[in-house]
């Protein structure tokens, strides 16, 4: 199976436990495996019961975060297995007063990144019915045997360009901290994009929109997308239409992207969310790079209380259109 | 868009839509027609209270349902009348004129403005510039609603 070490999952949940029997959470966020073996899913667990099913693997990708909306409406205090990225959405709903800290209690787990099923797949060839783990490496398990690949090459692309590994806010630090690690150019594909014609890019963004099945689920996923009612959903004005047709979605990804300025953390899990593989991390990314570019370096969802970008001003701030 | 513009031995006349903010470009407006200044017909004028309550979604929308171009203009930073509007819409338009940009329009679809209620010749003068910019770049067909064709 794909436990990635099961010493750390019993220190996990000895640690959890013991939380939870002596009633200091009434509920645990953590992860369970889902129908497929390469699936992890959300564990909602209020008891020790539920706490058998817990996991800790190469595939425990969901921002667990995000569920915290929901579960402090009903539970007065929860605690979530955090990892880096779904610490920094914690921050971020922080940021939006939409927890509450003293209801949360945040049990850091650094993360060495999440393996790809597809791009794990693909290296399989056959069938792939598993996979172990040892020493930086993945051996897949296929019907012809096994082969070792290097894990860094089977990341997710969020992970692989992540740059907080491990949680940036945190009550209880379960595993050792990896540290920050190198990462490649963030900003690549932006970059690409940009140097392209206008005419280009837009016949780019309008093949790979067109496949936008409105679903939403990059909203769903995301851990800056707090609002009780979202704009596409919302009936007087009606932003949203509801006709498919390019322009539609060009809104949609526009207006989503733009509701993350100076907010996005770029967890890359509206990309990870996205059933038809649509590239949005790059809307968001270009918003993050033009607002650093302009109006100075932030990172959001690092530190809560360094105020947002599109928050403040500066009297002598430059402007992006030709008059200042 | 009235038939005079849309005849075809006008040539091709684009549609601006400008977003006046209420203290200062939309004065200038006023006082440019007071002044008998002239400039085209092809921007239609929509008052907003300040460039800080601009939705982006007023410019896409503007874009699906006919326009060609669009224009946001502001107090000059530090003129604000509510203080700090224009400061934060100077962020947050930056931010979003990069963002169409990357989506594939042309920077000079979408433009933002400071002019103040005493520029009535500078607010004529952008109008004119801004209808020749869109003039040469041609009809816009980005974004554009379906079920919303211009008769160009």
């Amino acid at each position: 199976m794909a436990e990635r070490n099961l010493e750390q999952l019993e220190k996990i949940r000895e640690a959890v436990s013991q939380d939870l029997l002596s009633g200091r959470i009434e509920l645990l966020l953590g992860w369970e495996k889902g129908h497929y073996w390469w699936q992890s899913r959300p564990l909602f667990a209020s008891s020790e019961g539920d706490l058998a099913r817990l996991t800790w693997d190469s595939f425990c990708a969901v921002n667990l975060s995000r569920y915290l909306l929901d579960e402090l409406k009903d539970h007065q205090k929860v605690g979530v297995l955090v990892k880096g990225c779904d610490s920094r959405a914690f921050n971020r709903l922080l940021q939006d007063n939409m927890v509450q800290r003293d209801r949360v209690i945040l049990y850091g787990l650094p993360c060495p990144g999440i393996l790809d099923y597809n791009l794990l797949a693909a290296e399989a060839g056959s069938k792939l019915k598993g996979i172990t783990e040892e020493n930086g490496q993945v051996i897949l398990k296929t019907e012809d045997g096994e082969i070792e690949v290097n894990r860094d090459e089977m990341l997710m692309v969020k992970c692989s360009e992540c740059l907080y590994p491990d949680p940036v806010v945190y009550d209880q630090m379960l595993l050792e901290p990896l540290g920050q690690k190198e990462v490649p150019e963030r900003f690549k594909a932006v970059n690409e994009l940009e140097a392209l014609s206008s005419e280009e890019r837009f016949a780019y963004w309008e093949k790979e929109l067109s496949r936008c099945l409105r679903c939403y689920a990059c909203r769903q996923a995301c851990p800056y997308c707090s609002c009780r009612e979202c704009f596409v959903e919302q009936e007087n004005p009606r932003w949203q239409g509801r006709a498919y047709q390019p322009s539609e979605n060009f809104l949609f990804h526009l207006v989503r992207a733009y509701h993350g300025a100076g907010r996005c953390i770029d967890c890359g899990e509206c990309q990870r969310a996205c059933p038809v593989n649509i590239p949005l991390q790059e809307l968001n990314r270009k918003l993050i790079k033009d607002i650093n570019e302009l109006y100075g370096d932030y990172e959001a969802g690092v530190d809560a209380e360094k105020e947002p970008p599109l928050l403040t001003y500066r009297p002598d701030d430059p402007a992006a259109f030709s008059e200042k | 868009m009235s038939t005079a513009l849309n005849e075809k031995s006008a040539g091709y006349q684009p549609l601006i839509v400008a977003f006046c903010c209420n203290w200062c470009s939309y004065a200038g407006g006023d006082l440019a027609g007071t002044s008998r200044m002239s400039y085209p017909a092809n921007v239609r004028v929509i008052r907003v209270p300040c460039c800080g309550r601009m939705n982006p979604m007023f410019v896409l929308r503007a874009f699906q349902r006919g326009a060609d171009g669009v224009l946001v203009a502001g107090c000059h930073p530090g003129d604000c009348h509510y203080s700090t509007g224009n400061y934060h819409g100077r962020r947050r338009l930056s931010a979003f004129k990069r963002l169409v940009e990357f989506a594939g329009f042309e920077p000079d679809r979408f433009e933002v403005r400071w002019i103040s209620s005493s520029e009535g010749d500078k607010f004529a003068e952008e109008m004119e510039q801004m209808t020749a910019k869109i003039k040469a770049l041609g009809p816009n067909r980005k974004m554009r609603d379906a079920r919303w064709q211009s008769v160009t």
